[in-house]
Order: C-alpha cells, then sequence, then structure tokens
C-alpha cells in the first residue's frame, strides 16, 4: 500500500519510465524514499545499506545528525563501519556545488571502489523558491549525468513534512519510488529535459533600477574586471571570493564576445544576501541543454567555460531565445 | 590578489629581486647609458647583444665592439652565429665598418699595460671619430673577461668602468655601452663592485607588453616571464611568445607567480604549451602558479594534464 495519500492512481505502476529506467550492473538507480516516520526510513535504509555491504559497494550517507545516528544504532558498529557520513549541510549547500561533489568524489574515491550506493537526505528547510526549482532541477539532472555509472541514489524525502509541491516534483524526478508499499516505478517520471526546461520557463525580471551597468566589447575586459571588484566590495564580498567572482563573470564575458554577438551588458547588484550580475548579449542564443553540468571532456570551449562558472556560483540561471540570451549569476554574501 | 591588472604600460624599468640594480630593457636604452649586461648562459648574452647590435643598426649608429679575442673574423663569426636572419646585414655592416670590432690587445699597444686613462680617452676619439662621420650615435660594448687575467694594469678595471661611467654622464653624450661581465668568472663581491660603477643592469626586451600584459624571456631556466593579465584581449600576444618559445630547445619553464588575472582558455593555452614546437616530447614547469589558478585547473578537471609540472609550493 502507499504510505501517502493521494498518489496511488498517479503513480501508474509499470508505467515506462524510458530511458532512465535501471537495468544492469552499470545502470543508475535513482529513487525517492518517500517516507512518513523514521521508522519507515529505517525499515527502507538499513536493508539498503546492508545490502550494499554485503555487495561490497562503496557506501555513503548524506543526511541528518538524527538520522545518522538512527542508522548507526539499527545497522550495529560493524555494518555502519564502512559508511562515509559527510557533513549534510556543507554537502547540500547549494545544487551545483552538491552535484560538482558527487562528480568529483565518486571519480576520485568511490567508482575505483566498484559500486557507489548513495543514501542522501536532501535539505528543502529555508530555501527560496529559485533554490527550491534549482534542486527540483538538480534531482532531474542526476539522471542524465550519472546514466550508465554504477551508482544508487535513495533520496529520502519526508512525506509527513515536505510541502506537496516537493513530493510532486520527487515523483516527476525519480524514475523509481519506495514507500512502506515496496519499489516501484514513478508513473509521474517525467523526462529530464523537460523538467530542465520548466526550470527556464519563467522570464527572469529585469534587473533593479539601482543596479550598477557597465557594457563591454572586445579589449575592455580588464576595466571591466575592475568594475567588478570594486563592486564586489562595496558590496561586502569577502576578500578570497572576489577573484572567483570575477573569474565568472570574465568567462561569460568572454563567451559573450568571442563566440556571441562580441558585446553586451553587465548589471550588479545584491538581493537578500546573494550579489547578482547579468550578462547580456544582444543578439547570440546560446544552446543550453544542460549546458555545463558535466566536467568537459572533448575540449569544447563553451562547454569548460559554463562547467568552470557554475562551480564558482552559488546558481546560474540562463534564458536564451530568438532575443539574445541573458546569463544570471548568484553568489552568496557572508552573514 | 591586490589589483586585476597591470598598473601601466611595461616601462622596461624594474628593480631586481633583493635590492639588486634596476634593469633596463635593451630596447628602451638612451645616449649616456652605460650599463652591464651580467649573464649566466650565452643565450641570455647574444639575446641582448642582438637587439642591442640590431637597434642600433637601425638607428644607424655606429656599433664598436671590444673583444677579448685577438681576431676580429673570429669575433664576427660568433655574432654571425647569432644574428639569424640579420647575418647578411651583420656581415655587411662590418665589411662597411659601421660595426667594427676591436681587439682589446689594441687598447694596450700603446702603453705596454692597461691604463684607465688611456683607454676612456682612446673611447672619446673612437666616439668623435664616428660622429664625425655621419653616425647618429655610438653604441659600445666590451668584453670584460680578460681583466681577471692578471695582465700588467688590470688591477685598475675598476678606476676604468668608474671613468667611463663619468665620461657617459657629460651631458650631450651621443653614445652608450653595454659591460659584458660573465659571471661565471667573477666573484659576487667583485661583480658587486663593478656593477656599482654602471647605471644598472640591461635586460632583454619583452617579448610583449601592452599595459596589460607583459612577456619576458627567462634564461636560467629557459622559459617566459608572464606578468599581468591573459585574457581574449592578450592571448594572441601569449600564442605568439608561446609558439617563438617552441623553437627554443629543452624544457619550458613558465614563470607565474606575477600573473594576477588568467581565464580559462589562458590555462588551457599554458597547459598545452608543451604540444607544439620539439619534437621530443618536452614538459612545461608552471612555475609559481597562483591559488586560484590552481583552483581553475581543478575545477576544469585539467589537473591531471600530461607533460604539466606544477613546480613548488603554491603561492
Amino acid at each position: 500500500m502507499n504510505a501517502f495519500t493521494g498518489t496511488g492512481d498517479a503513480t501508474g505502476r509499470g508505467g515506462a519510465p524510458g530511458p532512465y529506467a535501471a537495468t544492469g550492473r552499470d545502470a543508475l538507480v535513482h529513487r525517492a524514499l518517500l517516507h512518513r516516520t523514521d521508522r519507515e526510513f529505517a525499515t527502507a535504509a538499513v536493508p539498503y545499506l546492508r545490502e550494499g555491504r554485503r555487495d561490497g559497494d562503496a557506501l555513503v550517507v548524506i543526511a541528518s545528525a538524527a538520522f545518522g545516528d538512527l542508522l548507526r544504532e539499527q545497522l550495529g558498529e560493524r555494518d555502519a563501519a564502512p559508511i562515509e557520513f559527510p557533513d549534510r549541510d556543507a554537502w547540500f549547500a547549494g545544487p551545483m556545488h552538491a552535484f560538482a561533489a558527487y562528480h568529483d568524489r565518486a571519480r576520485a574515491d568511490w567508482w575505483p571502489r566498484g559500486r557507489l550506493r548513495l543514501l542522501v537526505q536532501p535539505v528543502w528547510e529555508g530555501r527560496t523558491a529559485l533554490e527550491v526549482s534549482e534542486w527540483k532541477r538538480h534531482e532531474a539532472l542526476i539522471n542524465v549525468m550519472f546514466a550508465g555509472t554504477p551508482t544508487s541514489m535513495l533520496c529520502a524525502y519526508d512525506a509527513a513534512a515536505l510541502p506537496g509541491g516537493v513530493l510532486t516534483d520527487a515523483m516527476r524526478t525519480h524514475p523509481e519510488l519506495q514507500d512502506a508499499g515496496g519499489v516501484h516505478p514513478s508513473g509521474r517520471f517525467t523526462d529530464p529535459a523537460d523538467v530542465y526546461a520548466e526550470c527556464n520557463a519563467a522570464p527572469l525580471a529585469p534587473p533593479p533600477p539601482d543596479a550598477a551597468r557597465r557594457i563591454f566589447a572586445s579589449g575592455e575586459l580588464p576595466g571591466l574586471r575592475a568594475f567588478l571588484r570594486g563592486e564586489a566590495v562595496r558590496h561586502g564580498l569577502p576578500d578570497a571570493a572576489c577573484l572567483p567572482f570575477v573569474l565568472a563573470v570574465n568567462e561569460i564575458a568572454t563567451g559573450i564576445i568571442r563566440d556571441g554577438g562580441g558585446h553586451g551588458s553587465l548589471w550588479v547588484w545584491t538581493e537578500g544576501r546573494e550579489l547578482v550580475c547579468d550578462l547580456t548579449d544582444p543578439a547570440f542564443a546560446l544552446d543550453d541543454r544542460f549546458l555545463g553540468y558535466a566536467p568537459p571532456r572533448g575540449g569544447r570551449r563553451g562547454e569548460a567555460a559554463m562547467w568552470a562558472v557554475r562551480r564558482l556560483c552559488h546558481i546560474v540561471e540562463i534564458r536564451s531565445g530568438a532575443h539574445g540570451t541573458r546569463v544570471r549569476m548568484h553568489v552568496r554574501l557572508p552573514g | 590578489m591586490s589589483s586585476l591588472h597591470n598598473g601601466g604600460p611595461g616601462g622596461g624599468l624594474d628593480g631586481g629581486p633583493d635590492g639588486a640594480p634596476a634593469r633596463t630593457a635593451v630596447g628602451r636604452m638612451k645616449f649616456g647609458d652605460h650599463l652591464c649586461l651580467t649573464y649566466d648562459n650565452e643565450e641570455e648574452r647574444y639575446a641582448v647583444l642582438m637587439a642591442y647590435i640590431r637597434d642600433g643598426l637601425r638607428a644607424d649608429h655606429k656599433i664598436i665592439y671590444l673583444a677579448d679575442q685577438e681576431n676580429p673574423r673570429d669575433v664576427l663569426e660568433r655574432l654571425a652565429a647569432e644574428a639569424g636572419k640579420d647575418e647578411d646585414a651583420l656581415r655587411t655592416a662590418a665589411d662597411e665598418g659601421h660595426l667594427a670590432i676591436r681587439p682589446i690587445i689594441e687598447a694596450f699597444m700603446a702603453t705596454g699595460r692597461f691604463d684607465p686613462d688611456e683607454t676612456v680617452a682612446l673611447l672619446g676619439t673612437e666616439i668623435e671619430l664616428a660622429l664625425v662621420q655621419g653616425y647618429d650615435g655610438v653604441r659600445i660594448t666590451g668584453e670584460t673577461s680578460f681583466s681577471v687575467r692578471g695582465w700588467p694594469g688590470t688591477e685598475h678595471f675598476a678606476e676604468f668602468e668608474h671613468k667611463c661611467q663619468q665620461a657617459f654622464q657629460a651631458p650631450g653624450t651621443r653614445a652608450m655601452a653595454i659591460c659584458q661581465y660573465d659571471r661565471r668568472w667573477f666573484g659576487p663581491d667583485q661583480l658587486r663592485i663593478l656593477e656599482s660603477c654602471h647605471d644598472g643592469r640591461v635586460r632583454v626586451d619583452d617579448l610583449y607588453a601592452d599595459g596589460v600584459l607583459t612577456i619576458t624571456p627567462t634564461f636560467t631556466p629557459p622559459g617566459l616571464r608572464l606578468t599581468g593579465a591573459v585574457d581574449e584581449s592578450t592571448l594572441p600576444g601569449l600564442l605568439e611568445a608561446l609558439h617563438g618559445a617552441a623553437g627554443r630547445a629543452g624544457h619550458l619553464c613558465l614563470d607565474l607567480s606575477g600573473l594576477e588575472f588568467c581565464d580559462l582558455e589562458g590555462l588551457r593555452v599554458l597547459i598545452g604549451a608543451g604540444r607544439e614546437g620539439a619534437s621530443l616530447e618536452r614538459q612545461v614547469v608552471l612555475r609559481g602558479m597562483p591559488d586560484y589558478l590552481g583552483l581553475m585547473m581543478r575545477l576544469a578537471g585539467w589537473d591531471s594534464a600530461p607533460g604539466v609540472y606544477l613546480e613548488g609550493a603554491i603561492r
């Protein structure tokens, strides 16, 4: 039986998750664990981890301290010993930060040992609307970026506490669901490209009237960088974060000069506890299909730049079309 | 990072480390300059000398080369071998007296010993004669290794250098000089005394300087020193300098300690620098890589690129 109400029909068991269905050892398993109680969580999580220990998988749990303690207690010292418990808040500091951390650690430490078995508990409390949307994008992209890798990811969602929208999105971004009734395919699973497009659907609000503005073209980037640094310092960005911010903006501006329309405009302002920077290319449309979410492979220029830019920022939004391109970079301010 | 871009154009004049004498780029020398070329290897020596001679021929200055060797032909052959595409021009200049190679021994003939006053007077006559002949100025360069051979009078060599310095500082001088000091022949204390008789040291010209990025050749080890910023506008300068460096032998050391900014494309080019040129696999040593570039390399996933060696402690 289903552990949460109102979804029994919608999950449509036996629905076709398409290319994201898990088969074979090197297939990605991406499953949402919709639990209503701690006990339901443990009932699913403990066998999941025990199975992994039996198979010799690399075991990683990124969850709250309370869940960590619960698992250690239920698994016992011997079964819990091989599990790595990275700090949850640090890991989920931002959607791209977490994405890059999976990429880096999996390559360096986990996949070399065989299959990776993750149990994660994404953080939804205290997120802004933009962050919630970007975390949805993150969950959808997991299916694309880790497809064909020996990875199991069980994502814990508290079905009793989280908002309905977050739970609905979990069903749309995970090919498999697990609840008190067991594991079954998600009938609501949506093609990640569609979720991605959905996240880009709303237009970006224009920069506020008091945003500092500059235009730029070839040969003018030294001046632009000095301006950016001045703005970053003025808005309280710590010294160590200024150069990464300038590096990120410079990459986007360089792309506009070199591969885009040749010149553009830039705005800088603060919004809440974020420093925000917009760059526009008046003419050139950018093909933003999962752009910059995978490490560069072929040395394609825009790909490497966007991968680095996304990693240097908290969130990067792209809107592109016949009217040109706007890239919005968010960097966190302290406090 | 103190500032994101270079304060001003590469002025060609910079102080050396540890309060060493100021260094003037050879291409920026002017009349009255009396500089010493303290060199560790022949590549460095000839990079400066050939620029000095080339600039002089172009400006219609007479060039007087005081050689520690009796046969001027041998000296000319040595210079011609380093002249590259200017070899013919160099030989023509020697034939026409535009480039005069004088064995230092001639300066001794008058008195049979090294006499500072005589030698300065002799140089004065040479300069005057060249100007009378219609040259726009005179460039002198002299080898100095004879001074350590213990020939009679050479204990007064520092005095000679001191007198030269006074002579060149006279107002209206239309002459300049470079004294060549092979560091392998002189002790550090001796060099310090001799250097103090000059306006400072001469150094090789920058390969590139546009106010944002300066690229200077280095010789020990062979490579390039980058100062300022690499971005879309200065990248062509970097590409050209690396292309030129590809012809040099051995590994390539890129000193990045003064690189205040470098974009991803620039970093990609620096990492790929070893792939051009030399037939053998050549290694690129990235020296003094700033923290932010190490970060960019990790972010881009390039920190394990083959043929690249990150040297020493990262700044």
